[in-house]
């Protein structure tokens, strides 16, 4: 039994992905012990270099929090693929990888000359993983799109959010971050398991499109049994009363209450000293609640609005009730007592960046848990990476820098 | 290594006890279609989840939610009350014969039943444990309840969500069901490949709030690096031809005009043009505009503080977005979204449930997908993979109904007696 071998070590990534849900996907895999060799190149800068937020008056392309979030942990290779000469590096890159990643338009790598073929020829059980959006084939395998579109593509947009306002969607790409990424990482671990035991390579495609769409599951169930065209219902449940976000003491602070049953609805009545309202009778049953939601999240809002988020969340859950402050970026990476016990969020030292912090793994394995290094500068591993995995020599190496291969 | 013929599945050597709840449902429901045995375990009368919404022809049932069958395909389920001492050792039982247990309980909860980690390892050492909870196994939190809406503020996302000055809004359909399961079943083939190569098992923690942290997308570097603090902006169109747009027969986003995207702003005019729907935009001091924008500029308008920068650029890119405005309203959502995109445009309908049900690229790729309900004398039409491998095929099989599968599991593989499992049914321990 060998102690603290991390679950992916001795596994390489050829990484040709960029932007958001392929170099998270990716960076999950390096954060358990995969090698990931980012290939990026001067000539085709990933945009999320390029985006903020950085520091005030820095900006290079090595210190957006964009980029360095989801990218920890790997190594930065810069090679032109444009160039004629790119290809053959690439190829001598896959002939001692694992795993191709990818999410460019469906024919990129192909124009680049790394048909699955080819990388087949120099590692006949490679893993080809493609994320495109919409898929590589079908009507639409060339319409462009990215994290934005998702949400209203596959649904997500319509069904979130108040009945009576424009479907905005999240705010965010949501599916980019934990959706796509987290089926991407499956799909490609179940490869990988599947060639340990058949010593079989395969393609696998991630459409994000599809990927995303599997979270509006039930709809999809109550569209295609009862012809149903669900709308967005805000924040209530047909199922709970109260629920929803209740605004508390402050500038934009909000709790989140939650009562599923008779018992919390009692202890819930309980922990806000029993007024006299909970004792009205058009309240005494679930039934009665849900008949009277408006005035009932009227008189709830009047009791959280003279108190903070955090005093409802810490009154309600000591009764067993449900809630939760709707928490900002702020509360979640400087103010959340639970979250800085656990150490969730990881600061790190960048040379450039300086030291900023970083989102730990998702999940936490006892034994092998994930760990996290800095975000690579722009080509910071090019000559390690030609040197120690592609075993060149400095002229070699020199050669491909001056002819801009290594660029 | 094995012969191939023997191993067509990724998972199909492996057995899975699931006695996950709502959150880690969807977990099981992916091993289960990467074709590992997963053996749902339900308290006896069903998992509570049944009596969730909604179901099928609306007729109220547990074994007719739709809500369950959408988290529980290609399950076998078995009843079980764990709380009783003949449930707990007919688990143990059962555990030689699993690699993974799945589960949602509080913390403490199976080590009070003897059931914990270090209990499943004294009968089967290289267990694979993973734990769903609302906030982990450690920490100020841990014992809080945690539904959907709980974990779902808690991660920070649902800040960001809906219109300023307004509540926020919690996403549709129980995300988190799906983001927690989606990070244990990650931590779960991680732990495999580690068994695999070392013989260990281990623990597999998950916290829901953790799990769902990612999806705040920038908002916490923003914090961090530059102490802006990221909030909802609603609709707000800072720029024309950014944002979500009323059409003829619903709405339509638009994404035009981003540097480095594609999808270029004279386009777009051209396209009006063509409709002859340009207006007045054609005139040089609104064509100008659009050269000074960057992707910085673009970031500053959108989430920056500079108020003075944003009251510059605002007035002065809403009258072209409301001729654009007026442009979108007279064509339907799919017109925009094909024509568009033939154009080189990031349009994207708001597809309604019904929409995507019609999909032209999910149809072509058969990606909707019918499973068999002999049960229900019906054939339903399920949401299809998340994913494609060229090999083994994804598989899917219709969710169980209560129990089904206690002869087989418990007469069949543990050996009961018919007596003796009618018996246990009738104490309420089956």
């Amino acid at each position: 039994m060998q102690a603290n071998r991390l679950p992916l070590e001795g596994i390489r990534v050829a990484d040709f992905c960029w932007f958001g849900a392929g170099p998270i996907y990716t960076e999950n895999l390096a954060n358990h012990g995969a090698q990931v060799v980012r290939v990026e190149s001067q000539a085709h800068i990933d945009g999320l270099r390029a985006a903020h937020p950085m520091p005030e008056g820095k900006y290079t392309l090595n210190v957006s929090g964009y980029y360095n979030n989801y990218n920890a942990s790997k190594l930065s290779f810069t090679l032109n693929m444009k160039h004629p000469k790119a290809l053959d590096v690439a190829l001598r890159l896959v002939a001692v990888s694992d795993i191709v990643a990818e999410n460019y338009t469906p024919g990129t790598l192909e124009k680049w000359g790394l048909t699955y073929e080819k990388l087949q020829e120099v590692k006949p059980d490679i893993i080809l993983v493609r994320e495109p959006m919409q898929g590589s084939d079908g009507p639409h395998a060339n319409f462009g799109g990215f994290g934005a579109v998702i949400s209203p593509l596959a649904g997500i947009s319509h069904l979130s959010g108040s009945p009576d306002r424009v479907p905005v969607g999240l705010g965010t790409n949501y599916t980019d971050y934990v959706i796509n990424p987290g089926h991407t990482v499956i799909a490609t671990l179940a490869a990988l398991r599947y060639r340990n035991r058949t010593g079989k390579g395969q393609v696998v495609e991630v459409a994000q499109v599809e990927s995303s769409a599997c979270v509006v599951g039930t709809a999809i169930l109550d569209q295609t049994v009862n012809d149903r065209v669900q709308n967005r219902q805000g924040n209530r449940l047909p199922h709970a009363a109260p629920h929803g976000a209740y605004r508390c003491q402050g500038d934009d602070r909000w709790c989140v209450i939650a009562v599923f049953s008779d018992d919390q609805w009692r202890a819930f009545c309980q922990a806000i000293g029993d007024p006299q309202w909970c004792h009205e009778e058009r309240f005494a049953t679930f039934q009665g609640r849900k008949e009277n939601e408006d005035e009932l999240d009227r008189l709830v809002e009047g009791w959280t609005s003279t108190r903070t988020a955090e005093e409802v969340m810490e009154t309600l859950q000591a009764a067993g009730v449900p809630a939760g402050v709707v928490q900002n970026a702020r509360d979640v990476l400087e103010n959340d007592p639970h979250l800085k016990e656990r150490g969730y969020y990881v600061y790190l030292d960048h040379p450039e960046a300086g030291r900023t912090a970083y989102d730990g793994p998702g999940f936490r394995l006892g034994k092998t848990p994930g760990s996290l290094q800095p975000a690579p500068m722009l080509g910071e591993h090019t000559e390690r990476v030609c040197k120690e995995v592609l075993q060149m020599d400095d002229e070699e190496m020199a050669q491909l820098v001056m002819q801009g291969v290594l660029f | 290594m094995t012969d191939p013929a023997d191993a067509p599945l990724a998972l199909d050597d492996i057995r899975v006890l699931d006695l996950a709840g709502e959150p880690g449902m969807y977990c099981g429901k992916l091993l289960a279609e990467l074709g590992a045995d997963v053996i749902k375990i339900e308290p006896p009368g069903g998992d509570p989840a049944r009596r969730i919404g909604p179901f099928f022809h609306d007729e109220v049932d547990p074994n007719k939610s739709l809500y369950f069958f959408g988290l529980n395909s290609s399950k076998r389920s078995i009843t079980l009350n764990i709380a009783t001492a003949d449930g707990q050792a007919l688990l143990k039982r059962l555990l030689p014969t699993a690699n993974v247990v799945v589960e949602t309980f509080p913390p403490g909860y199976l080590d009070s039943l003897g059931l914990g980690y270090t209990d499943l390892c004294r009968i089967k050492p290289d267990i694979i444990h993973c734990s769903i909870t609302g906030f982990g196994e450690s920490g100020p939190h841990s014992h809080y309840k945690t539904p959907d809406i709980v974990a779902i503020a808690m991660s920070g996302m649902m800040y960001l969500a809906g219109f300023p000055g307004e509540a926020p809004d919690r996403p549709y359909g129980n995300q988190t069901n799906y983001c927690a399961s989606i990070q244990a079943t990650t931590g779960i083939l991680m732990a495999l490949l580690h068994r695999d190569a070392t013989g260990e098992g281990q623990q597999v923690e998950v916290s829901m709030q953790e799990a769902l942290l990612l999806n705040q997308e920038t908002a916490v570097p923003y914090w961090d690096i530059r102490k802006d603090l990221r909030g909802r902006v609603g609709n707000e169109r800072r720029l024309p031809a950014i944002g979500v747009y009323e059409c003829q027969d619903g709405y339509v986003m638009f994404m035009v005009g981003v540097p480095g995207f594609g999808s270029p702003w004279p386009e777009l005019m051209r396209w009006m043009v063509d409709e002859g729907k340009v207006e007045d935009l054609l005139e040089e001091r609104w064509k100008n505009l659009f050269g000074q924008l960057d992707m910085r500029l673009i970031a500053e308008l959108y989430f920056g503080t500079d108020a003075e920068l944003v009251a510059t650029w605002v007035p002065r890119l809403t009258h072209i977005d409301e001729v654009l405005a007026r442009f979108i309203k007279n064509y339907t959502k799919e017109y925009l979204y094909e024509e568009g995109q033939r154009r080189g445009l990031l349009v994207a309908p708001v597809n309604t449930p019904g929409d995507l049900v019609e999909n032209p690229q999910l149809n072509y790729r058969r990606w909707f997908t019918p499973v068999e309900h002999p049960e229900l004398e019906t054939t339903i039409t399920y949401a299809g993979p998340p994913y494609r491998f060229s090999e083994p095929p994804w598989c899917i099989r219709r969710p169980p109904r209560i129990g089904e599968h206690n002869q087989e599991v418990y007469c069949g593989e543990l050996g009961l007696s018919q007596e003796q499992l009618e018996a246990l049914t009738g104490a309420g321990i089956i």
